[in-house]
């Protein structure tokens, strides 16, 4: 990494401010109920951070990715990773842009495709990205109750080559994003067994439930470090493949992390009342938006295989 | 919140790991049966090839043999032997824990009488922690040591002590003061010569039909004045201050890694789905065990003590080998042929009976959970 630890520091010192500052209870549930978090977003454009991506913003992209990560541990309700990568491969500041998959003449599952000036759909055939305004919008959203819209491609759409590793790029958005809620979610189940006392004293003082705030650890700390190791193979030969690791151990921390939470905050935490849920669904949800593990196991795996039984030591001996 | 920095091993490591490979290709009669746990494979001659190397006691000061290199260093030297599947037993202890302890707490003649050899990979040693009833609760142990003239009186039973019966030292934790309400209190360490002191040593076999582990049982055993490491009564932070050392390695993730690559073999250029999806994910453990194991040594460079993150390190690295040959044996054909993969069925058979000790071995998972928890402030 040529980035400069301070830039990244100082970065996410100004996004932790930004994202305390605008997602709480309330705001995550009237993001759910549909109103595009648009104070959040100008908040956002005036501190410069709509064109963080951009490749003349003097920001390294793994700095976005650390920011994107702090975003996530506050459950932003707005889908930054396609907008900066949007607006990064656009060119654009100030307009709200996303990024779906194009499946014929849909471009499906795009983040506020319903808001957003221009929908770009990648065509995982091509590689391309086809451009659309003010195309028809089918709504929807995933588990998360996060927007994710169907728009239809006019004919004659505009087309452009993407030279960057596009679908790659947000499927390791998906993964630093669950790495920083997992974080998260371990931090809540930490507060809340301090907190709640049964017996007569507080349920973290029981050896069952410290032993699966453990285990919780482990795979929190396994998921910050895959996300890392990602975040750095950015530009390298070897990043698809970074990403198909990162992407798939931390679905897998994903299952496990959440479970436990959950059945730490007993019934409470199943209330919609308590805030668990924003940061448990969306994990669910993004394991298997960009491919889940299987899919990306199977992608490394095979890549291994080609390599052969004699070669995979060397592979998986990185020096970073 | 626990943290693994994102740390890169230096650039000269590349060479070193290098050379290790040039060694390992060419040190094929050490190699008949690979296998990944430090625990098989007790090999006097290969150790002290591997001690001529300057490849044991790496971090250690040049003046007791040691190489005063990094422990990024050491860290390759020892995932490529052990991913290679050499037979490190008998110095691994030495190299890994004994010579450091006996740096930091050992006299200048206990150093200069011990650690060069373990360097050249001609002394060995074992741990004398566990005895019949003091397994997890190590502050329990009773083996007692009596002060006498010139020296101490040893009297109890250490279990557990991997590869007593060949090795050539023993670093036993003993009660040197009656109990008290501390519980901690009152324990030294004491070196035991294993072949000379007059212990009685026992192998045990365990379920790979292996003798490794042994009973080791003193009855009025003499030792002399100088065998005291440390301060007496100073062993309980002596003996936890091994634990970062001795809970981070890569040993503690890879016992399983022959299964791995006999995986790889037997899946050929064409794996089936579920090949290759166990393949990938099995790859996407290691990079991140790996990775955090790279980011203790680091902690250890530093001079940190990284107890809770080695903690850490071990119980998912722990679970992770013994989940490795569960999930690889799916996989693999087994339509009721004798034939087909037999690298692998004897890869598969060796790891897995030997795959009930990982979550034992150097704190039970239950223990290290407790560390982590007392980690997270639960404690």
């Amino acid at each position: 990494m040529t980035t400069s630890s301070d830039t990244r520091q100082l970065l996410v010192d100004t996004a932790e401010r930004i994202f305390s500052d605008h997602c709480n209870k309330a705001s995550l549930d009237a993001a759910e109920r549909g109103e595009f978090p648009a104070a959040l977003w100008q908040t956002l454009c005036e501190n410069g951070f709509h064109e963080l991506a951009h490749t003349t913003s003097g920001v390294e992209l793994g700095d976005v990715f650390a920011v994107l990560q702090v975003a996530a541990r506050h459950a932003a309700p707005l889908p930054l990773t396609e907008m900066l990568l949007a607006n990064r491969w656009l060119e654009s500041s100030g307009d709200t842009a996303t990024v779906g998959i194009l499946e014929g003449d849909r471009i499906t599952a795009a983040p506020w495709g319903r808001s957003a000036a221009t929908v770009l759909g990648l065509d995982l055939d091509t590689g391309e990205l086809v451009h659309v305004s003010g195309g028809q919008v089918t709504r929807g959203a995933n588990m998360a109750g996060e927007a994710r819209d169907d728009v239809r491609v006019p004919s004659g759409a505009v087309r452009t080559v993407q030279p960057e590793p596009a679908f790659e790029l947000i499927a390791l958005g998906r993964a630093v994003c669950m790495a920083g809620t997992l974080q998260r979610i371990l931090a809540l189940a930490l507060q809340y067994a301090n907190e709640r006392e049964q017996f007569g004293r507080s349920i973290s003082k029981f050896q069952a439930i410290q032993h699966n705030l453990a285990i919780m650890a482990g795979e929190v700390a396994a998921a910050s470090r895959a996300a890392d190791a990602a975040i750095d193979a950015i530009g390298s030969e070897r990043f698809g493949l970074e990403v198909a690791a990162a992407k798939s151990r931390i679905g897998e921390a994903a299952g496990i992390v959440a479970e436990i939470a959950h059945q730490v905050h007993g019934a409470m935490g199943y209330t919609h009342e308590h805030t668990l849920h924003h940061f448990t669904r969306r994990v669910w949800a993004w394991r298997d938006e960009y491919g889940n593990e299987t899919w990306w196991q199977a992608r490394l795996g095979r890549h291994l295989t080609a390599l052969g039984a004699d070669n995979l030591w060397s592979f998986l001996a990185t020096r970073g | 919140m626990l943290q693994f920095d994102r740390i890169a091993l230096p650039p000269e490591t590349e060479t070193l790991r290098a050379e290790v490979r040039a060694f390992l290709a060419g040190a094929g009669e050490h190699l008949a049966r690979p296998n990944s746990d430090f625990t098989t494979g007790h090999d006097p001659a290969f150790s002290r090839k591997v001690g001529a190397k300057g490849w044991i006691g790496m971090t250690w000061p040049k003046r007791y043999g040691g190489g005063e290199r990094s422990f990024f260093e050491r860290y390759v030297v020892t995932e490529e032997l052990l991913t290679a599947g050499a037979p490190v037993s008998a110095h691994w202890i030495a190299d890994r824990q004994s010579g450091a302890l006996l740096l930091r707490y050992g006299t200048e003649e206990q150093r200069e009488r011990y650690i060069p050899a373990i360097a050249r990979g001609e002394s060995f040693f074992s741990i004398g922690m566990s005895e019949p009833n003091s397994g997890s609760d190590l502050a329990s142990v009773r083996t007692s040591a009596k002060k006498v003239d010139g020296g101490w009186v040893i009297n109890g039973t250490k279990l557990w002590s991997t590869d007593a019966h060949r090795n050539h030292f023993m670093i036993a934790l003993v009660r040197t003061e009656a109990p008290s309400d501390n519980r901690h209190a009152g324990l030294s360490q004491v070196i035991v010569d294993l072949r000379n002191d007059g212990a009685r040593i026992r192998p045990i076999r365990n379920i790979a039909g292996g003798e490794d582990f042994n009973e080791v049982v003193f009855q009025d055993v003499f030792v002399p004045e100088d065998r005291v490491v440390g301060d007496p009564g100073n062993g309980w932070k002596q003996v936890t201050s091994e634990l970062a050392y001795e809970r981070s390695g890569p040993e503690r993730f890879l016992s399983a890694f022959r299964v791995f690559v006999e995986l790889v073999r037997a899946a050929g250029a064409d794996p089936s789905p579920a090949q290759a999806a166990l393949i990938g994910k099995l790859a996407s453990h290691v990079m991140t065990l790996r990775r955090m194991s790279i980011s203790v040594a680091g902690m250890l460079e530093e001079g940190k003590s990284p107890e809770v993150e080695a903690a850490l390190v071990k119980e998912l690295g722990n679970n992770f080998e013994k989940v490795l040959p569960e999930l690889a044996r799916l996989v693999v054909t087994s339509d009721g042929r004798s034939a087909g993969a037999p690298r692998f069925r004897e890869a598969f058979t060796d790891t897995l009976l030997l795959s009930p000790s990982f979550t034992i071995r150097g704190g039970t998972r239950e223990i290290l959970r407790g560390v982590i928890a007392r980690g997270l402030g639960l404690r």
